[in-house]
């Protein structure tokens, strides 16, 4: 997990950034990709399954930007940015977060007061609360769970797809079962 | 955040669910007509809660959708017997340049006061296009639920009404002719009185 320290930051000696603690994923069993150790080759390295992540803990506030190669779990506090676009970011009921947040899965179950962008899937939980915009390709929001702001499921794929099309198309909404 | 703490605050409030009931709505039967006319790209406001099925619904028309839950906003705002038009200025946080094209009011109107209702009229004139659409859900009956329902999109001709609570609170009963003049900007395109003793009101947003 790279620590990138912004600039603006204030330099009293206000709550100091900790390296947040790496634990393995409690039920994640090691991939084949992940298990095998292949020799060095100009191979591209896989990227990093979600058998490691970091968890930033309840007392914890961190104040800048957030970047790395693991999953991440948020139980305390951040302000500044979360950049994890490749791995899945949680923000778990505890966490407090007022930060842009940038992942391929992210699931909030705490606050967030910030946009979430999710190149695969933004999952709002129950307990959660966001203020800000979500942009994913597929959004879930729990009933019960407290959000105000915009919300952008184009799939860029889909949408360079349809603009390729001669003519527009509409599509018809299915039922949904409730 | 204080938006987040009188939030929970709101949500710890609710009372216990009733059963669901499913109606058929043509406001939305007409809406939905309307805006499969219009194409995709559209911006929808919803002044409701967020409900997932919702969300899910609306993107397959390819909108894009605003969730502003204006009953929580007022639950957090200070109280005040009447809310004054700075309210509902802040109520969207959007940039001015961001113009809807559908308004999803649901049975809020129920729970505003007249100079309520015309300070969001007033706001939503300004954020709205010409031509856009507001969907209104207003109560015939003395009694409404002391929140709103939560209505679930089931299908483009079905709302599925989901009450929270079974406390209840005297309704306006606002009459069509008194709504046209509170909305000033807006006009009834269409309206349904329903046999369960709920009045569907499609707005459209007149010019100018």
């Amino acid at each position: 997990m790279a620590w990138n320290k912004r600039d603006d930051q204030p330099t009293h000696p206000e709550p100091q950034p900790v390296q947040p603690r790496t634990a393995p994923a409690p039920a994640a069993a090691p991939t084949p990709a992940a298990a095998s150790t292949g020799s060095a080759s100009s191979a591209p390295e896989p990227r990093r399954a979600s058998s490691e992540r970091a968890t930033i803990g309840a007392s914890i506030l961190i104040k800048g930007d957030l970047s790395g190669d693991e999953d991440l779990v948020i139980e305390g506090r951040v302000e500044g940015k979360v950049d994890l676009k490749q791995n899945n970011v949680t923000v778990g009921r505890n966490g407090r977060v007022r930060a842009d947040i940038f992942g391929r899965v992210v699931i909030i179950e705490g606050e967030v007061d910030g946009n979430v962008f999710a190149q695969e899937q933004a999952i709002l939980r129950q307990a959660g609360a966001i203020r800000g915009n979500i942009t994913a390709p597929r959004v879930i929001l729990e009933d019960g769970s407290r959000f105000k702001g915009s919300i952008d499921m184009e799939d860029k794929d889909a949408k360079g797809a349809k603009d390729n099309r001669p003519h527009p198309v509409e599509t018809k909404p299915a039922v949904q079962a409730g | 955040m204080s938006w987040f703490s009188r939030g929970r605050k709101a949500a710890a409030a609710q009372i216990e669910e009733e059963a669901p009931e499913l109606h058929r709505s043509l406001g939305l039967t007409a809406l939905f007509e309307s805006m499969r006319r219009r194409g995709q790209g559209l911006r929808i406001l919803d002044l409701g809660s967020a409900v997932g099925s919702n969300v899910e619904f609306l993107s397959q028309l390819g909108c894009k959708l605003y969730i502003e839950d204006l009953f929580a906003s007022r639950t957090a705002a200070p109280d005040e017997e009447i809310l004054g038009p700075e309210f509902f200025e802040q109520l969207l946080t959007q940039p001015d340049d961001v113009q809807f094209d559908v308004v999803l009011a649901w049975d809020l109107f129920n729970y505003l006061q007249r100079k309520e209702l015309a300070h969001l009229a007033t706001v939503l004139r300004k954020r709205c296009r010409p031509g856009a659409l507001l969907l209104a859900l207003v109560s015939i009956h003395k009694q409404v639920p002391a929140q709103p329902i939560r209505f679930r999109i089931r299908s483009e001709s079905e709302l599925l009404y989901e009450r929270r609570t079974s406390v209840e609170r005297p309704g306006p009963r606002y009459a069509p002719a008194e709504l046209n003049s509170l909305l000033k900007g807006f006009r009834v395109d269409r309206s349904f009185l329903l046999r369960h003793g709920v009045q569907e009101y499609l707005f459209v947003r007149e010019e100018g």
